[in-house]
């Protein structure tokens, strides 16, 4: 055989966007290179230039809405900065509210919908049948409670966003309007139910887990620096300071929110439509950083909530610390849902979140302002440069994918290693490439502020001929 | 009835709204409704023949275009869920610069690539293939989904909200007396009050009615994510000097002042009903 080739997997399914896989061999069968693409675009970054900065905050939203409030919330705390506001404290703990119940809303949909079907089925099941709509006719508990939980978080943002999706209620300066007395109580005693759900599902999750564990450790475990937000060494979503960890798990740097554009860099590729995101002092290989759910448990050596805590002291004694193992996302998954729940709780226990003075008169001005919150998939960061009119003269958004984007290729360049020697493709190559993908949960709309739908794996010879297409 | 749901370009809320419908969610899935492909939540790669087809998200690339009409071919019914796939939406801003000459420097692709390659506009998908049911919405509350899916799948006419959100909202219009326009942040509104009387550019009077006018509710001007009501959408009408008229109507501030302020913020009401619409065909069929 002459010359390279290349395999594609297209449409990824079971992820938030449209993805493809690309392998390509050398002349003599074997992997010289793979790759994960987004394959779709809609250019955010470009039609917003001009926009007044009152409207960003609705309009970005609409990059992506599994996680809309995650960049709602990072918008408004960008033009804070620039606009040198400080909020007040209730603002402050009902938007963490909203944070949680964008974690809630999206963490139950993950590891319900997306990743339980990897673990309930065995990988020999009838692919048509290896999702969630057959589990709940299997077992239309398991669908019930997925579904509460997703409404408990649907509830918080509906009841302090004033929309599920595309929340309206955050605005530079705070919250439009108060929560009220009744509302808190109603929600109260829904993450009451929550935190009872969550820990079932953690024991479910845990279970599947320990079951699969020496087929899922086979799923790579590149080792990275992580970088998650935190608080004195606790978990954090909303507030903090970044920290950066290397592989071995020491503190490779801190820095505050404004100086996050001078760590982390991105670089696009001609081969995909998602940025690459990577730390700056490193190089682009050099400084593969990972951001999620795994690279939260990695970072904080505490949680303040007393479940949760119990759940990452489990997780950093059975895979030590840190840990590197692709397919832990889904576990530490489940401790950010733990932990989402339970500070919600708290969150909705305080007497004082019901007080009025949820807004402050902003000033505009000109200038340039990060905005961080932790996202579901990773830490989000929005840098606007305002002019003096109040509009957009140039934005910058880094987003958890894009950041996790050159671990995912390493570690799908690796699965096809595994399964591909001399033009020989071992079955199995599909499901693994997409599990690992999957674990990532990377939200294509996001880093490409688009959407797709699937995954393709191609191969394609050195003159660029498609020689084989996998697909199901 | 066997269902699909497909993804074109979009930002996925529209499909995420449908899941936050929460009990009513559970209810609708049984044998009439049954959710054979969609690649977010089940792995398979052909698109089967169903009975029903639910579309989220327009039409950016050659690639959608392909899939849309495919998607149409393969079922009976086809609706267009959410602002992207009636309208065009947010991603039509885009259709205001030249974005695809912007992207095609950042991203090389005048080099040889095999990334699906972009149209000239974002298009809705009403512009390639039949579509029997709009739902209009950024993405459309949950109940409203519910209620037209509900009723397809029973063989009945879902209700056509044919009116404007300013019906839904309990704010009072009382002309007032200003001598300006104001920022959505640059005052708190008044409870109980039009909020267009109090200066703000709200868009319920020209959009169409059927989400419960949630953001006016709370003091959120309406930024028309439901499209235009259908009293606006025959071609004669100027929905820009229509909110002219109004805003002035309820202000007391000058027509002239007025049109000078709404051009100053190009972006004000074309963020969700840019791109072009086949306006008489769809009306009747706008849920």
């Amino acid at each position: 055989m002459n010359g390279k080739k290349e395999i594609t997997i297209s449409p990824t399914t079971r992820i938030e966007g449209q993805g493809k896989v690309t392998i390509v061999l050398d002349e003599f069968g074997n992997v010289s290179d793979a790759y994960f693409y987004a394959t779709e675009i809609r250019g955010f970054d470009y039609f917003l230039k001009g926009m007044e900065a009152e409207r960003l905050p609705f309009i970005i939203s609409r990059i992506c809405g599994v996680c809309s409030t995650a960049h709602v919330l990072a918008s408004v705390k960008a033009i804070e900065k620039i606009y040198q506001t400080k909020i007040t404290e209730t603002a402050k703990k009902l938007r963490e509210l909203l944070l949680m119940g964008q974690i809630i809303s999206n963490h139950s949909i993950v590891f319900f919908f997306l990743t339980l079907p990897d673990f309930w089925f065995t990988s020999e099941e009838d692919p048509s049948k290896r999702n969630i709509f057959q589990i709940m006719r299997e077992k239309p508990d398991v669908g019930r409670k997925a579904v509460a939980l997703r409404t408990f978080g649907a509830h918080i943002l509906r009841t302090i966003g004033k929309r599920e999706i595309h929340i309206v209620s955050a605005i530079p300066g705070g919250l439009i309007k108060p929560l009220k007395k009744r509302e808190q109580e109603l929600l109260l005693k829904e993450a009451k139910k929550a935190c009872a759900i969550t820990e079932e599902a953690l024991e479910l999750g845990k279970e599947l887990f320990d079951k699969n564990w020496e087929e899922f450790k086979k799923a790579g475990d590149y080792k990275t620096y992580y970088m998650a937000l935190t608080k004195k060494d606790a978990m954090e979503f909303y507030d903090g300071e970044i920290r950066v960890i290397n592989p071995k798990g020491e503190v490779f740097s801190e820095f505050k929110a404004q100086e996050y554009m001078d760590h982390v860099e991105e670089k696009t590729y001609k081969w995909t439509y998602a940025k690459f995101a990577y730390l700056k002092a490193l190089g682009l290989s050099a400084g593969t950083v990972q951001v999620g759910p795994t690279a939260r448990m990695n970072i904080s050596e505490k949680v303040l909530t007393p479940l949760a805590d119990k759940e990452l002291d489990e997780f950093k004694r059975k895979f030590g610390s840190p840990t590197h193992a692709t397919l832990l996302f889904d576990y530490a998954r489940l401790i950010d849902l733990m932990y989402a729940c339970e500070r919600a709780r708290i969150l909705l226990e305080d007497e004082t979140l019901t007080r009025t003075d949820t807004r402050v008169k902003t000033r505009p001005r000109e200038g340039k302002g990060i905005g961080i919150v932790e996202a579901p998939r990773g830490t989000l960061a929005h840098e606007y440069s305002l002019n003096k009119y109040g509009k957009l003269q140039d934005m910058k958004l880094i987003i958890p994918t894009q950041v996790n984007n050159a671990a995912i290729n390493l570690n799908v360049k690796d699965a096809a290693k595994e399964f591909i020697h001399l033009g020989e493709v071992k079955p199995g190559l599909l499901n693994r490439i997409e599990m690992i993908i999957r674990a990532y949960d990377p939200c294509i709309k996001c880093a490409t502020r688009s959407i797709g739908r699937g995954l393709i794996v191609e191969i394609r010879n050195n003159e660029g001929e498609v020689v084989q297409t996998l697909r199901r | 009835m066997k269902v699909n749901i497909i993804s074109l370009t979009c930002c996925a809320g529209c499909v995420s709204s449908f899941l936050n419908a929460g009990e009513a969610f559970l209810e609708i899935l049984s044998e009439n409704f049954r959710i054979v492909y969609s690649p977010t939540f089940i792995d398979l790669k052909e698109i089967p023949k169903v009975d029903l087809a639910i579309v989220e998200g327009g039409v950016r690339t050659e690639e959608d275009e392909k899939l849309i009409r495919e998607v149409r071919a393969k079922s009976r019914l086809l609706v267009a869920l959410g602002i992207c796939a009636t309208h065009g939406g947010i991603t039509s801003l885009g259709d205001i610069f030249s974005v695809k000459k912007f992207l095609e420097k950042e991203y090389y692709l005048s080099e040889r690539t095999q990334l699906p390659e972009l149209k000239d506009l974002m298009y809705p998908i009403g512009n390639f293939v039949d579509v029997d049911y709009y739902i209009p919405g950024c993405p459309p509350m949950p109940f409203l989904i519910i209620h037209a899916l509900k009723s397809i799948v029973s063989e009945k006419q879902p209700l056509h909200h044919k009116s404007i959100v300013c019906t839904e909202c309990n704010r009072k219009i009382i002309p007032a007396k200003l001598d300006r326009l104001h920022g959505i942040y640059e005052k708190e509104a008044t409870p109980e009050i039009c909020l267009v009387s109090q200066g703000f550019i709200c868009l319920g009077s020209l959009t169409r009615d059927g989400c419960g006018a949630p953001c006016p509710r709370v003091g959120f001007t309406c930024f028309g994510c439901r499209g235009p009501a259908d009293s606006l959408m025959y071609r004669s009408r100027d929905m820009y000097a229509f909110l002219v008229k109004v805003i002035s109507r309820r202000t007391g501030v000058p027509e002239e002042k007025i049109r000078a302020e709404l051009y100053k913020t190009p972006f004000i009401f074309h963020t969700f009903i840019f791109s072009r619409f086949d306006r008489f065909k769809a009306r009747e069929r706008i849920i």
